[in-house]
Formats: structure tokens, sequence, C-alpha cells
């Protein structure tokens, strides 16, 4: 199918379909009734075949390019339909199972997550865990039954919806850093798993600390080869900052269009609204040439790290730019729509910690974009 | 352009630039028929010269020669200049009253060595252009912060008669080409900045090793490179559809990205840096000045925050 022609179908589907797809709640709602949405929004873009373009057939997808991913999202997310963060979860989990794990259970899971039907989640970071991944300790050891899984992860967002993990585990001695970790694909109401939810300053409580006592994990559900985890970890690392981004940058247009909207006259400087446009729109431009090379069939590397130090930059910007023009609303309204300002400011403050610090991505783009070796 | 005959154009203008200047590079670039490129694909044929013109921090008639294609002029154009307005400016540098043409901006280094210059004029309503011997024109060679960019003051003030009516012109047209034209140059010369500090981290030994395994250096050189390839995707999204207002939001943000190089370049480069010993001060002096030539990147970023609190909306959508 033509990018155009499915454009125009998602468009008039969307429109057909608005009071059915508009969220029932006001402003940013709870997360229970974001989660609520979301799953309502997947199920019935899946039906009517949408969200299965652009995935491969083997995982129930119609195949097709990832423009098409690309493009829904946006779409949605123009309408507010979705909240991107949320929404843009399979951008991540889904290529790591279609690439790593046994082809009968992609082909098995895949699209429960596609459909809305399961929600899924990523345990990576660790307390003692944040940057440097390849230091995580949640150990896995093998047993005649299975892997037995043990430790702790942390910032594992939607844990308590999710009905799978794709885990990160140490397999290998403690010095093995990244040599020594296995990929497991657990599900989340296994014995021994205790999810707790954490409060963060934006009210919205999406990350969660896991708790894994003594889990056990059937062979089969490994993902990849024992101790060649770190390998499926910067596989998808570019995936997070591909499609998800270009999703957020759709989200971020929104917003900046809305503020310039609803700000009192005489609110906004136009120096800080230009600047912010700018940065929106050059943001925007990078992640449709990202979309656009993946489309190509180029792999993503680290270069994409140039993409999340736009994300961030841009969306503080829009943010502080939001908190000059509707100070009074962020700061003391409770009514829905001041509710959402205030919560997107304070996540906004996140995205340059999120996904790969700013100073990892600093890093990452000196050590691998600009080749300047070591640190010392 | 197809890809091979992309990949040539880009050798040789690499090439080209990297070994002339001036007259001797007009005259290169006309033989590798740059013009045809252009008209054959704007978007690639300005990008991949202007980028290396500033990357090489030479000079040529290439923005005369593109304004004055863009303004539909016929060719031969080798030996045309177009007057620019006036450092910040963005309004046509000719005005017509009463019989008379008032001239007041800025020519570039071909302004030394041709001799017909074109001339936007406000005409009451419209936007003409005119083409003036510049011998009929004051033509004063300024040295100023960048004296190898050859920029002249041209002022004069002409009977109309003394000037062949060339018929309106889109100068809102001729304005984004140049803009974007600016902006990729700027691209260059902050690729460059940006080579020579990554060079120089690399080289310079302290403490007992090179400066570029020190975070705080590296992090300068990350964010010169994220700002660079911000402003480089910006303006060819911007090629989509170069609207006034697309272009002058895509070189404000090429002026402030270069700017920004500019400075952490500078600052990796500390002492040497700061000598004329070393190439640095060449760019930081052309990507100052270009920063101002077409409109300054303050005054477009702050018109473009005025338009977009005016308008409520973006002005450019980059679909997929």
């Amino acid at each position: 199918m033509e990018l155009s022609l499915f454009k125009a179908e998602v468009d008039a589907w969307l429109d057909a379909n608005g009071r059915e797809l508009t969220p029932t709640f006001d402003g940013i709602g709870t997360l229970d009734d974001q989660m609520d949405q979301l799953r309502k929004v997947m199920r019935l873009a899946y039906d009517a075949g949408f969200m299965r373009m652009g995935w491969p057939e083997r995982v129930g997808g119609l195949g097709g390019s990832n423009l098409f991913r690309a493009y829904l999202g946006e779409a949605l997310t123009r309408r507010d339909l979705v909240e991107p963060g949320i929404y843009s979860m399979p951008e991540v989990l889904a290529p790591t199972m279609i690439d790593f794990a046994p082809a009968d259970l992609a082909a098995e899971m895949v699209p429960r997550l596609l459909r809305g039907e399961e929600i899924w989640c990523q345990g990576f970071s660790e307390p003692g865990t944040g940057s440097n991944l390849s230091s995580l300790a949640c150990r896995a050891t093998r047993t005649d039954g299975g892997w037995v899984v043990r430790g702790q992860k942390v910032w594992t967002s939607l844990a308590q919806y999710a009905a799978r993990c794709v885990l990160l585990t140490r397999t290998g001695t403690t010095e093995s850093a990244h040599r020594g970790i296995t990929a497991l694909f657990v599900d989340m109401d296994s014995v021994g798993i205790t999810v707790r939810p954490i409060e963060t300053m934006h009210g919205v409580p999406e990350f969660c600390e896991v708790f894994f006592d003594d889990v056990l994990v059937p062979f089969d559900r490994q993902l990849g080869e024992v101790d060649r985890g770190w390998s499926i970890a910067m596989d998808l690392l570019p995936y997070e900052r591909s499609t998800a981004l270009w999703h957020r940058a759709a989200f971020l247009q929104l917003r900046l269009e809305q503020l310039v909207a609803v700000a009192p006259a005489g609110a906004l400087d136009p120096t800080g609204v230009g600047e912010a446009v700018q940065l929106v729109m050059a943001f925007r431009a990078r992640s449709r040439g990202t979309q656009r090379r993946l489309a190509a069939g180029e792999t993503l590397g680290s270069e994409t790290s140039i993409d999340k130090v736009l994300l961030a930059t841009a969306e503080q910007a829009v943010f502080d730019l939001a908190l000059e023009g509707l100070g009074p609303a962020i700061l003391s309204g409770d009514d829905p729509e001041s509710i959402r300002w205030r919560a997107e400011f304070l996540y906004s403050r996140a995205a340059s910690i999120y996904g790969g610090s700013a100073e990892i991505q600093r890093n990452i783009i000196a050590r691998r974009v600009l080749d300047l070796g070591d640190e010392g | 352009m197809e890809a091979a005959d992309l990949e040539l154009f880009r050798r040789s203008v690499q090439q080209t630039t990297s070994t002339a200047g001036g007259a001797e590079l007009d005259a290169v670039l006309a033989k590798l028929g740059w013009l045809d490129a252009v008209a054959e694909d704007h978007a690639a044929a300005v990008s991949v010269l202007f980028e290396h013109l500033g990357l090489a921090n030479t000079t040529s008639a290439a923005l005369d020669e593109l304004l004055a294609l863009t303004m539909g002029l016929a060719r031969p154009l080798d030996q045309v200049v177009v007057v620019l307005p006036a450092l910040r400016q963005t309004l046509p540098p000719g005005t017509a009253s009463g019989g008379r043409i008032a001239v007041h901006g800025l020519g570039t280094h071909a302004a030394g060595r041709r001799e017909s210059a074109i001339v936007a004029v406000t005409d009451g309503p419209i936007i003409r252009a005119v083409a003036v011997p510049l011998a009929k024109l004051e033509r004063r060679s300024t040295a100023g912060l960048d004296a190898a960019l050859g920029l002249h003051e041209i002022s004069g003030d002409l009977a109309a008669g003394d000037a062949e009516d060339l018929g309106p012109v889109d100068w809102d047209d001729v304005v984004a080409v140049g803009q974007l034209a600016l902006g990729h140059e700027m691209v260059g010369t902050s690729r460059a900045m940006l080579d020579l500090a990554r060079t120089h981290s690399l080289e310079r030994m302290q403490f007992g090793r090179p400066i570029s395994s020190f975070q705080a250096v590296r992090h300068r050189l990350a964010e010169g490179l994220a700002a660079v390839e911000a402003a480089a995707a910006l303006l060819h999204a911007a090629w989509d559809e170069p609207t006034p207002n697309v272009a002058a939001m895509a070189k404000g943000m090429a002026g402030r990205s270069a700017r920004t190089v500019a400075r952490h370049a500078q600052q990796v480069l500390a002492g040497i840096g700061f000598t004329t010993e070393h190439p640095l001060h060449l760019y930081v002096r052309r990507t100052l000045v270009l920063d101002q030539l077409l409109g300054a990147s303050t005054e477009l970023t702050r018109q473009l925050g005025d338009h977009v609190l005016t308008q409520h909306s973006l002005p450019a959508a980059f679909p997929l």
C-alpha cells in the first residue's frame, strides 16, 4: 500500500469513528483511565487493520514499512487520542521479540501486544544500575526446570499493568559485565513477582519497582542466546530513538500549537516562541530523516542519540515556554486542562533523564559518532 | 538528481571548493554546470555547493548567480552581481521614487571583479529587478570582521533611465532561496569548526592524556554535533516547500546552531584557536557575518515567534 493511501484511510477512519475513539475523561485522567483508553484505541485500530501495518506477517502484521507505524502513532497523537509515551512502548518491545524470540513465541505473543490485549514492560534498570546498564545484578540461575530469577528492577514502566516482561538478567559472573547477560520473556503473573508502583513528581505512577523472588522462567522463554543479552539491549536502543520519537515530535508540535493559541496575549516572549518552534521543527525534521533511513533498510545506530538529545532539548523548551505562558494555570489551576499542563510540564523535566540521560547520549555521540576514543 | 549523479556532483564540488576561490572557482563551477544542477534539483545542488563553500571557507559568485537564477534572469549570469540588502536586512536594496532609484546594500566578493549589478527595487506596490553597470554605483570594498569574505558596500542614486528594467521579481522567493543557501553555508562552517576542534582535542595532551578523554570536552563537541545536525535536518526539510517563513526559520536555526558550534569549538581549541596561526578564526569570522546576511538569527527567531503567535500554527508540516 502507498503511504499516501494509508494516511488518507487512517484519517478517514479517525474522522468517522471520533465518538468511539475519544477519551471518556477530561484532561489527563488517571493512569487507569489512560490505560483503558490506550487498550481501546489499539484494539479498534487493530481491528480496522491499521495497527497491523508495518509489522511483519510472521507476527500477525500486514507487512510494509515502518512509516505506516510512524504515521498511525502521529495521527492518534495529533488528535490527543493516546499518550505517545505509553502508546509507543510496542515500538521497542515488539522488534525485540521479532528479532530474538523463538518464531512460534513471537507469532503467539506479538499480536496480543499490538491488539492492546496485553501490556508488556521492559525490565532493564535496577537500583544499582542506571546509566551503567552492563552492571546489572538481577540473577538468573539455571535449574533442571528452567531459569530461576532473583533480584530487583526499577523504573519499569507500566509493570502494574503488564502481562509480560522483557527482562535482562545476570547469568555470568558479577565481573562478566556486558558479556554475562541473558534476556528472558517473563509472565508477570508468575509466582514470586511483586510490583510496587512509584509515586512520581508529575502524579502519574507509571514507573514501578519489580521484585523477583525465585521466579521460574521456562527455557523456551529465553530471548537470544545465553550470555548474549547485551546485544539485544544494544539492538533495541536505536528503536527506542526512532518511531517512538516521531510520535513524540507530533506531541510536542501539538502542545506548542495549543500553547500559542491559549496563552494570554503578551504572556509569551516572541523570541522564546521562535526558539521553541525552531527546536521542535528541527527535531521533527531529524526524526523524519531517521524514519526514512529505517524505511530504506538502513540499520540505525549510535547516531540516533542525536535524535534523543534534540527531543529532550525541544521538549523542555516547549514546556518551559508553557510555564511562562500558562503560569497561573500550571501553578494553581485545578481544572482538568490545568492539571494536564502541570503534569506534562513536570514530566518534561524527565526528558533528559529517561531512555538514556542527556549525559549518556552525549557520551555515546562523543565515543561512537565523533570517534573521540575512550574517556579518561 | 540520481544518487550516482549527486555523488559525482558532490565529489566535484568538494575538490573544486577546496582548491580554488574567487573568479577561478566561478569558472570551474560554470564548467561543472552547477546552475544546470540547480535547475534539475534545487535542494541537492544548493545544499551540496553551499555546504562545501562553508567547509572550505572560500568565496565565489555562487550566491549572486543563484539569486539571479531565482529572479528568472536569462543566462549567462557569469558577469552578474546581485546587490544584497544591508546586514541584518531582508528588504530590497533599491527604492524607486520620483524617477530616481536609491540603492543601499552589499555586494559579495564578486562585486570586485564583475561589472553588472542586479538590484531589486521597491517601486510602489511591486518589486522589480533592474540591471545597472556597477560603474554607475558607489562600490567600496570593506574589510570588517571577515576581510577574506570581500564584501562591498554598494550605494547610489540613479536616474531611472540609467537602469535597465528587467521586470517584476518574486523577492520573497529570492530571499528564501538565499537564506537556505546561507544556512547550508553555515552548516559547512559549523562542520569545519567542529572538525578542527575534534582534531585538536585528539592531539592536544594535558595531564598525560589527550584532552578528548575529558568529559567536559567531549560533551562540548557532542553538543556541537547535535546543533549542526539539527540545523542541517531543518534546512533539508525546508526544501519540501521553501516558503518565506520556512526558509527564515531554517536560517535562524542555522545561525543559532553555528554560533553554538563556534562557541564550543573556540573553547576546545582554547589558546591556539585564539591565534591567527590556526584557521579557526577564519570560520568564526565567516559564521558571524553569514549569520547577519539576509536577516540575523536573533531577528529571524523573534519574527518567527511573532508569526506563530499571530497564526497559532507552526510554519511547516514536514509530513512523512
